[in-house]
């Protein structure tokens, strides 16, 4: 009979859509919940949006659904998307925030509550670690990251916005 | 979602259909700015931003056909124009001016942050904790219109003179968007929507106001009469049925297709 932890072997296997790095080492893995019946394992599994209506779901669902199906004694897959509790960058793992930051992503450290973004706080940059940077813009190329810029390696590097509460 | 008596029902389903509603047609209307913002940086930002006005209406959509068994693409394009809730401002186009477009995203993105953070306090539990998300990202959204509204305001005469203008010109719009849905009281009541220090009114005027100071400009919105009637209640102008028609065409030819 399939596992809580063999499932989660295979999500550890299917990379955000929009980095490299995975679903589970990202955080966005809440729950994974397998009840036993008499045809199989009924497999309920909860993520977490880092942003509300990210467009990188649909794909999320369709590939967990797909793999997890295909275990052995697997008969049902269904995904959730909840946003209790929410997710923030706390959640990110240390293998996770490497793979980022080797893609010029930056995460912040413990957020707590404190607000998506931060103007006037300085990030330090991924590349050479200086602080002398600027944000350019809080809207980066997808909804959970910001532009920022550092005049130190006068290189462009991004970072994950802090998601606490509201 | 936690079992609803139907009294708070239908005046639930108003609430989050005027925030949906409202989000839906903003976004809708600022993505006509992509590709045409006045940098590229601002591009990325303001089509970011419209997005995001569509995910959350996606969202709040998803709630309320929850509720009533439907999808939530039926939701939201599958209603009679007189069935949908949004305030008259989100559908007024711009002629891509942009501080037009800057200042009706000011006075929504403002209401819009007041109306998630009573939700976020809502017996509610499940719609609390989206509106909690949401509030958050909306944040960002309101900081985007303040850091405009100032810069136009204290740049060149020109852009502190269409700025002024603007503000002028969707001041009444903006009275309307405090037109209550039917059964708000009820609901505040019940703590699905619960109410805070002041009224939504003077919060607002107090936030806007503010940063209408410091970028140098003035605004004047009188409130509406209480009886006066418009999108909360289903009565819409014509800019709301041109902007409907364009965005539901391609689903009215086969509401039932898969994509």
């Amino acid at each position: 009979m399939v596992t809580q932890e063999r499932i989660l072997e295979v999500l550890r296997t299917i990379d955000d859509p929009e980095m490299p790095i995975s679903i589970v080492d990202l955080g966005i893995v809440e729950r994974v919940g397998v009840e036993r019946t008499v045809v199989g394992a009924s497999v309920d599994i909860e993520i977490l949006p880092t942003f509300v209506g990210c467009p990188a779901l649909g794909m999320i669902e369709n590939e967990v659904t797909e793999k997890v199906s295909d275990l052995d004694g697997v008969e049902r897959v269904k995904v959730r998307f909840v946003f209790e509790p929410p997710w923030s960058v706390d959640r990110i793992s240390d293998e996770g925030r490497q793979s980022l930051a080797a893609l010029g992503v930056t995460v912040p450290q413990r957020c707590g509550d404190q607000p998506l973004v931060q103007v006037g706080v300085s990030v330090a940059c991924p590349f050479c670690e200086s602080t002398q940077t600027h944000m350019v813009s809080p809207f980066g190329p997808t909804r959970c990251r910001s532009i920022h810029y550092c005049e130190a390696c006068r290189n462009s590097f991004e970072q994950m916005k802090r998601v606490g509460g509201a | 979602m936690q079992e609803l008596s139907d009294k708070l029902k239908a005046p639930l389903t108003d609430l989050l259909l005027s925030i949906a509603d409202d989000k839906l047609m903003l976004g809708h209307g600022a993505s006509d700015w992509t590709g045409l913002a006045p940098i590229l940086e601002e591009d990325i930002a303001f089509s970011a931003i419209s997005q995001e006005e569509i995910a959350h209406a996606a969202a709040l959509y998803e709630v309320v056909g929850t509720m009533h068994g439907r999808s939530a693409d039926a939701v939201a394009f599958g209603r009679e124009p007189s069935a949908y809730r949004c305030a008259e401002l989100t559908s007024l186009g711009d002629d891509f001016d942009w501080s037009r477009a800057i200042v009706r995203q000011l006075f929504c993105d403002h209401f819009d942050l007041l109306r998630f953070e009573r939700l976020a306090r809502s017996l509610l539990k499940s719609v609390a904790a989206l509106s909690k998300r949401i509030g958050a990202e909306e944040a960002t959204h309101v900081e985007h219109a303040d850091v405009w509204l100032i810069r136009l305001g204290r740049g060149g005469d020109e852009s502190k003179t269409r700025a002024q203008a603007a503000l002028n010109a969707l001041s009444g719009a903006a009275a309307m968007l405090f037109e209550p849905t039917d059964g708000v009281d009820v609901l505040e009541r019940e703590g699905i929507y619960p109410a805070g220090e002041g009224s939504l009114f003077d919060r607002w005027q107090e936030d806007v106001g503010r940063v209408v100071a410091e970028a140098g400009l003035t605004l004047e919105v009188v409130p509406s009469p209480a009886d006066a009637v418009g999108g909360r209640r289903g009565r819409h102008g014509e800019s709301f049925t041109g902007l409907l028609d364009e965005m539901c065409e391609v689903y009215r030819v086969e509401p039932e297709a898969a994509w």
